[in-house]
């Protein structure tokens, strides 16, 4: 899976923010990697830092957070660093996001069609109008969405989750970016259509080699999706491995105590019957 | 049967919406523009006298239903002996243009500049902000009396009056809708989609706005109404030849107790007007609250 190389290289990140006159340390030293068609879960608690570390990579962070050292390459260039930010010239371009939450996530005013094409005149130049219903409807069946047209003229609040979700997949792999970051994106989601998500995520970095950071607090969907698992814990990276080295054998204690308190169900004794 | 009921639960609950947002803002809407209609319309019909025709043998006539009162004047004549009811359209003609673009020369800066603010944050909210404080803190008549008192009275510095006391109260409420629209989720996934930042304030979060304002625009009919209203009232309004209905309450104040029909009729368009045009802007704000769009 891991075809050699590094699509996306976090070094070293430091991230701090600026609270009512105190400097807040964010991220302390980060590093971590992303191989073109691999998928990295980012996992741990909220306030761990899973998500400032995910917006860093696009900056997107509030204007009050600083990226103090360190830097993120993407396919070896630098794009983010203390002294520059040059995540304008990849993001939808290079690299797409997917948000929590789909149903907040898209302009409520604009059908999906209007939406996609945005992006697309965005960052594909001279592209013409039979193109754009080409690569619309063309992505929208990647997300595995039968009935295109439909979809494509609806409004946001006229989808369900599920799809208003593989919606929001589709506006972020429209351009065929070469990472995808997605943060909690399937937390909003009922468990049939997360893993429908998850299948969709991972035939994504399996066909078209898009390396994916996924960010959860859901250990045992990351266990699904990715390929390796980061554990974050207050702003640290405490343990990074393959799936199956980090879930059965944890070498840390955080790590444990996650994994105890992933909610079993082991036959007669479930805590909620 | 029971596919009948079913059907019903689908279709029920969307129609009763559909239908009651609508009444409110239709039936608010209707008047206005019937009122609309009759001030530009009727004149072109030539039956009514030139609204400055002085009829110096039949001054302060009475209107029709009175005793001495004719159908020549069916609303009675003023001072000089105009007719009121050509006086009437023809200063509702004035009076809505004025009401109209006094709104538009207040809510477009108004609302720019609120978004700027609402949206931008940083320092350029901040002297936005006390821009807007310090226009909120003065008062109002006093700022129209010195800018006409300078300029003299016309309708370009009317409305320079009616935008430079309009504009802050409305970036007051776009900015706070700006402020609540730029946090929601689809601008950060703009912004991770590579949108440029103009193209996320104009094409995105100003048509997110469009209730509020329009709301916020017919209620600036209302003020922009009574601010001519009370101009004209203090004799710095609209000057003969031309006629307005703030111009004629004014001309009817000291014939009220033997006249008191030169005075009423304005009176009561400009209240029934301006009311109706709250009423609708209230009527819009509801109907284009975001809790009840995204359902």
């Amino acid at each position: 899976m891991n075809a050699g190389g590094t699509l996306l290289e976090v070094s070293d990140l430091t991230v701090t923010a600026a609270v009512m006159d105190r400097s807040l340390t964010l991220l302390h030293g980060v590093s971590l990697t992303v191989a073109p068609g691999e998928v990295v879960g980012l996992v741990g608690e909220s306030g761990s830092g899973k998500t400032t570390l995910a917006r860093s990579v696009l900056g997107l962070l509030e204007s009050n957070i600083t990226i103090a050292g360190g830097s993120i390459s993407l396919r070896g260039e630098e794009i983010v660093s203390p002294a520059a930010d040059r995540t304008v010239s990849i993001r939808g371009k290079h690299a797409g996001m997917v948000f929590q939450d789909a149903s907040r996530s898209l302009n409520p005013l604009f059908t999906v069609r209007s939406q996609l094409a945005e992006v697309l005149r965005r960052h594909v130049p001279g592209i013409g109008k039979d193109q754009i219903a080409a690569r619309s409807a063309q992505v929208l069946e990647r997300m595995r969405i039968a009935d295109t047209g439909r979809v494509l003229d609806s409004y946001p609040h006229q989808l369900s989750g599920g799809l208003r979700q593989r919606v929001a997949i589709g506006l972020a792999v429209v351009t065929e970016p070469a990472l995808v970051v997605a943060d909690e994106c399937t937390t909003a989601l009922d468990v049939t259509t997360q893993a429908e998500v998850v299948v969709l995520l991972r035939s994504l970095a399996a066909d078209l080699g898009v390396g994916l950071l996924f960010v959860t607090h859901d250990l045992m969907l990351a266990s699904d999706l990715c390929d390796r698992i980061a554990v974050m814990y207050q702003g640290e990276i405490v343990e990074l491995g393959a799936v199956d080295t980090v879930l059965l054998h944890p070498e840390v204690d955080y790590t444990k105590r996650l994994l105890a308190a992933v909610p079993q169900w082991n036959g007669a004794t479930s805590p909620h019957a | 049967m029971t596919e009948a009921i079913a059907a019903l639960d689908e279709v029920t609950p969307r129609r009763i919406r559909t239908k009651r947002a609508r009444t409110s803002v239709f039936w608010l809407s209707l008047p206005l523009l019937a009122i609309a209609a009759t001030v530009v319309i009727l004149p072109l019909t030539g039956l009514l006298p030139d609204p400055n025709a002085q009829d110096l043998d039949n001054t302060l006539a009475p209107p029709v239903w009175l005793a001495g009162g004719t159908w020549e004047h069916p609303l009675g004549t003023g001072k000089l002996g105009q007719d009121i009811l050509s006086q009437m359209v023809a200063g509702g003609r004035l009076t809505l243009f004025i009401g109209v673009v006094g709104a538009l020369v207040a809510i477009g800066p108004g609302t720019l500049i609120g978004v700027v603010a609402g949206y931008y944050r940083g320092w350029v909210d901040i002297v936005i902000s006390r821009l807007i404080d310090a226009q909120l803190a003065l008062p109002f008549i006093l700022i129209a009396l010195a800018i006409i008192a300078n300029r003299g009275n016309s309708l370009p510095v009317l409305f320079l009056v009616l935008a430079l006391t309009g504009w802050a109260p409305c970036a007051r409420v776009t900015r706070s809708v700006a402020m609540e629209v730029r946090e929601r989720q689809f601008v950060m996934g703009l912004r991770a989609a590579g949108a440029s930042e103009p193209r996320i304030v104009f094409r995105h979060i100003i048509p997110n706005l469009i209730g509020t304002v329009v709301a916020l625009g017919s209620l600036q009919v209302g003020t922009a109404i009574l601010v001519e209203s009370a101009l004209s009232f203090l004799g710095m309004g609209v000057l003969p030849p031309d006629v307005s209905w703030g111009a004629m309450l004014s001309a009817g104040q000291d014939v009220l107790t033997n006249a008191w029909w030169v005075a009423l009729f304005p009176g009561i368009a400009i209240t029934s007007v301006v009311l109706l045009v709250n009423l609708l802007g209230d009527a819009l704000l509801t109907h284009n609250d975001p809790r009840k769009r995204k359902r």
